[in-house]
């Protein structure tokens, strides 16, 4: 666990802050901006991240404690300093299932804001929903974080991202016979996968899958299996390091020329074009949850901003970087909302599933919460290409087209969330 | 030259009043842990005590095996797992007691373990462990692909859906409650172990390991005493892992990796395979004390590096493990004492 | 080709995987009675700092040996410091020592390289051959070739030279080697030695074709012991041959779709069948402490 006391973090922004205020920058923006400490009894925040295994989530965690250092050392939640604690659940189920009954239960947090990890979601969706904690997520990568009462992320998961991918491929690559490599979890591969081979289906073109094992040391046969499906353009729906070792092998075999190239979000990486080489220039184009890093918007100068001041150099700039950013300010605009003096764990649930029509320039549609069994407010995104040294936009905006939205657009239109 | 003392009056057949105090102690032991912890401990350390308890249960039934048989599983994850699959299953398909289910569970544990018996006929040593490594890859593989019951319908039980969610025993709905459940239960499944022990099983399975031709010649039937030993080993990894799955309510597939079951049983090992301290400390090494460290922000990967050296110190300086140690060091302060 | 052609010669190309890291083991074994888990522990360190001299810009031929020259360093200090405090251990308990010497290596892998995307690229893979409609590049030839390398070159060092007898005593009775005045250490160091460089030699291979990441590397061991398995961790050739039925076996399960999904098990089943059938019909009798 890291225990990260704000009040020292928050020291340490003023002092930065008074240092930035002389250069001409933007300065980061949150909260109350009123440049003073927050001294009051302190609001308990958890957040569950896989940290220490096969990869690392926590980015959202970082730039989250970044946002609320940031609101601390500007007056808080009028007034109360957030106390911001995260926990590792080291990627095994029965820590994940521990650190959650420790937060909820032993640290009293009122939610969970900007948590990131493979297993804990599924382990503890129950005991969010038994204890009423909303869980305000930012990486998500399975099926039942999207499909719990009380979890809400801000990032869209492997099933838009892959769905997305296809739907820019058949619009722009022409694209008639998807299939989508993915891995065997059905969680991620099975719902993902399976839900892009339905879109094919409905559009009256084909789709097919190969899924993987994490640790398959046989590349090859997959490689081959993806040949033999006849396949005209292969979706790439594998963790980073999976997919890298995917791709080698097929430049191995030189079948590169013989696909059209889509991936999902994991590829979106700042190492990932160096990686691949320029045999994949302008051959990959992958999805992304948010909008990209290098964004201009408001809201992804002020991340940049705020990671700058509040967070560590050596941590990352990546999306779910960017989504535990937006977590964070969801959460602080709805808690500010709150009466200082009546803020417990039912208010602050109250006011998350109140939270609707958010916008951001970070996202490409509304974020909401609301009150339903599903929540999957993100599910619009973009596509970029792989370029000499990083990634260009070839693919604005879109919503995606998923008979599995049906339910997410019946609560949206309950709400009265945007068109 | 005195005469020696006259013998003591025969009074063995009624139990001493000492001897009766001893065999009451571990019971009032048992019962002071299995309900005043639950009202002393956080929701935290509650939960890594009910895993505790559940895993010394596990340690239990690979120390039964070697020490009793001389001979390693390194499948007790994987047996575990199964247990847990039946369990899990049984609970979704008729919604019979949780009782039911886990002692089926335990049953037909109890069976795949009568099939890694037959091997263990075969060879010995390190190739029996490894097949049953390899029994325990196979399983992990064998799992990610049908996944543990949610629910679902169809022989596997399962269907990519939202979390589901098994019911926890009446007696343990509570997490203290169910605490004190699995202290009851692994008591049980010691006591089950120490009959054994006590009665004919332990017997042959002494002579056995002594030496199988003398213990053939004597008229014991070997090939049935072992099958015997994996069907006990079995059976409480089986109960083990029903009780996990209704600590959890929910089995994660990717829990299940062979290389689990080797490090449960080096650490049995460590913790000693001679008696139940043993089967508590090594317990306590594989989930009280990462989840300590963890509280403690210690990075899960500092964690690593202070186990495996722990760990290759164990091996090569205490045969019989910290248990061994602990006890040899009681029993010399005794004997100091004494003398 | 048909497509069973095609499978099997990829399969092949897998399997010579799995063989180079059996034939590590076996060695080991042979020599000390050890059966390392930590063989792929020492393996991914040799390919994370080949990854880290490439990284640097070093050339070829220093990446190469950085894996080879840390496999065989690690490997040497476990068998110097650790091992002869275990000498006198039954074989599984030697075994799972070995395997804390693995898990403190994938901590100190996690520690210095932060859990990211990479890659080791040799100049061998744009090199490459055709062989019935599939291509096999350089690399995966030199892990072939590589392996039977080592079949051969150990197999005649254990079984024609001095040093090698000395080590196959020493596996069968140490007290009584040392007694007849085998000079222990030594033997043991290079025993040690050798079997590291090949630990590193193989996390290389595994490292330029499968994924280069510390934790799938360190516990690759497991199927890779299956290998060692079929030849009863003592002959080296039947090993080699062992892991190409592997490779093939996974490979060829893909073409079957009821079995496809479990084709991972491949190492694991065909060493419970290769065991089984092997020890079929032998009763142990006279078993016991004796």
């Amino acid at each position: 666990m890291k225990k990260i006391t704000m009040t020292l973090a928050g020291a340490s922004g003023l002092l930065l802050l008074a240092a930035m205020s002389t250069q001409a920058q933007a300065a980061p923006s949150c909260g109350l901006n009123n440049g003073q400490a927050a001294t009051g009894e302190p609001i308990k925040v958890g957040a569950i991240v896989g940290e220490t295994g096969p990869d690392d989530f926590s980015s959202a965690a970082d730039s989250a404690a970044a946002y609320f250092a940031c609101v601390n050392a500007n007056g808080g939640i009028n007034g109360r300093p957030i106390e911001y604690i995260v926990e590792d659940d080291q990627w095994n189920p029965e820590v994940a299932v521990q650190v959650g009954t420790k937060l909820v239960r032993d640290d009293q947090v009122v939610a969970l804001v900007g948590s990131g990890s493979f297993v804990e979601m599924s382990m503890n969706a129950k005991l969010y929903e038994a204890d009423g904690v909303m869980s305000m997520a930012s990486a998500c990568a399975v099926s039942e974080c999207f499909e719990s009462r009380n979890i809400v992320s801000t990032n869209e998961g492997p099933l838009p991202s892959s769905v997305g991918a296809a739907q820019w491929a058949v619009a722009n690559l022409g694209s008639q016979n998807v299939v989508c490599i993915g891995i065997n979890i059905p969680s991620v591969g099975q719902y993902s996968c399976g839900w892009t081979e339905k879109y094919m289906t409905s559009k009256g073109l084909t789709g097919s899958s190969i899924l993987l094992d994490l640790a398959a040391v046989d590349l090859n046969a997959a490689v081959l299996q993806a040949v033999a499906s006849g396949a005209d353009t292969v979706l790439v729906n594998l963790p980073a390091a999976l997919a890298a070792g995917f791709l080698k092998t097929v430049e191995e075999q030189g079948l590169k020329e013989n696909f059209k190239w889509i991936s999902s979000t994991p590829l979106y990486d700042a190492d990932i074009p160096g990686l691949l080489g320029p045999g994949w220039v302008d051959v990959m184009h992958v999805n992304i949850e948010l909008t990209p890093i290098d964004g201009t918007g408001e809201d992804a100068v002020n991340w940049r901003a705020i990671m700058d001041a509040y967070a560590k150099p050596e941590d990352p700039r990546d999306t779910f970087s960017q989504s535990g950013y937006l977590s964070a300010k969801f959460f602080v605009e709805a808690m500010l909302e709150l009466d200082p003096a009546a803020i417990d764990r039912a208010t602050v649930t109250a006011a998350i599933k109140g939270i609707a029509n958010k916008t951001s320039d970070l996202l490409c549609g509304p974020y909401y919460v609301g009150d339903a069994p599903t929540h999957m407010p993100n599910h619009a995104n973009m596509m970029v290409k792989v370029v000499a040294d990083g990634f260009e936009v070839v693919g604005e905006c879109t919503d995606v087209d998923s008979a599995y939205l049906e339910p997410v657009r019946a609560a949206e239109q309950a709400l009265g969330i945007g068109g | 030259m005195s005469a020696p003392a006259p013998a003591p009056a025969m009074s063995a057949s009624r139990p001493t009043p000492q001897l009766r105090w001893q065999s009451a102690l571990p019971v009032v032991a048992i019962a002071a842990v299995a309900f005043v912890v639950p009202a002393l401990a956080s929701s935290l350390w509650l939960k890594v005590l009910t895993s505790v308890a559940i895993y010394a249960l596990a340690v239990a039934s690979i120390a039964l095996l070697y020490r009793r048989l001389g001979l390693v599983s390194l499948a007790q994850i994987a047996l575990m797992g199964f247990g847990g699959w039946v369990t899990l299953r049984l609970s979704y398909a008729w919604g019979m007691p949780f009782e039911v289910n886990m002692l089926a569970g335990g049953v037909l544990t109890a069976c795949v373990g009568i099939v890694l018996a037959y091997p263990a006929l075969r060879m010995r040593g390190l190739y029996l462990a490894l097949v049953t490594l390899m029994a325990a890859g196979g399983f992990s593989i064998l799992v990610n692909v049908i996944q543990f019951p949610n629910g679902g319908p169809g022989f596997t039980g399962f269907i990519v859906q939202s979390v589901g969610s098994m019911p926890r025993p009446a007696l343990g709905q509570s997490d203290g409650a169910f605490f004190s459940y699995c202290v009851i239960v692994v008591a049980l499944g010691f006591l089950l172990i120490h009959l054994h022990e006590r009665g004919s099983p332990g017997r042959a399975w002494a002579f056995i390991r002594r030496s199988e031709a003398a213990a053939m010649s004597a008229g014991v039937n070997v090939t049935f005493y072992k099958i015997w030993g994996f069907a006990l080993s079995g059976f409480l990894a089986g109960i083990a892992g029903g009780l996990l799955a209704g600590n959890l309510q929910h089995l994660d597939a990717r829990s299940f990796p062979a290389a689990e079951s080797v490090m449960l049983f080096a650490l049995t090992i460590v913790g000693g395979a001679w008696g139940w301290l043993g089967a508590v400390i090594a317990a306590v090494l594989y989930r009280l004390l990462p989840a300590f460290l963890n509280d403690i922000g210690v990075s899960g990967n500092v964690a690593y590096i202070i186990f495996g050296v722990a760990l290759m110190h164990a091996m090569a300086t205490a045969p019989r493990g910290l248990a061994g140690q602990i006890e040899g060091a009681w029993k010399a302060i005794r004997n100091r004492g004494q003398s | 080709m048909s497509a069973y052609g095609l499978f099997l010669v990829s399969g092949l190309a897998v399997g010579a995987l799995y063989a180079l890291g059996g034939v590590g083991l076996v060695v080991l074994n042979r020599a000390t009675g050890f059966l390392n888990f930590a063989h792929g522990a020492i393996g991914a360190m040799g390919a994370m700092t080949a990854w880290q001299m490439a990284a640097w810009a070093m050339p070829e031929p220093v990446v190469w040996g950085a894996a080879i020259g840390i496999g065989a360093l690690l490997s040497l200090l476990f068998g110097r410091f650790v091992a002869p405090g275990l000498a006198h251990r039954e074989p599984v308990v030697k075994a799972v020592a070995t395997l804390g010497f693995a898990i403190a290596l994938l901590g100190v892998m996690n520690l210095l390289w932060v859990t990211t995307p990479r890659r080791l690229s040799f100049t061998l893979d744009g090199l490459f051959i055709t062989l019935g409609g599939i291509r096999i590049t350089g690399t995966r030839m030199l892990a072939f070739g590589g392996g039977l390398a080592v079949v051969a070159g150990v197999t005649i060092l254990l079984v024609t030279t001095r040093v090698g007898l000395m080590m196959r005593s020493l596996a069968d009775n140490r007290p009584v080697a040392a007694l007849l005045g085998t000079p222990v250490l030594r033997v043991e160091t290079l025993a040690w030695g050798l079997s590291g460089a090949l630990a590193g030699f193989t996390g290389l291979m595994f490292g330029g074709l499968v994924q280069l990441d510390p934790t799938l590397l360190t516990f690759m061991v497991i199927p890779v012991i299956a290998a060692a398995i079929v030849a009863r961790l003592s002959s080296i050739s039947v090993t080699f041959a062992a892991g190409l039925l592997i490779g093939v076996t996974e490979s060829m399960l893909a073409l079957y779709p009821p079995l496809a999904p479990f084709r991972s098990a491949a190492p694991f089943a065909v060493a419970i069948i290769a065991l089984m059938w092997l020890q079929r019909g032998r009763r142990l009798t006279f078993a016991g402490e004796d």
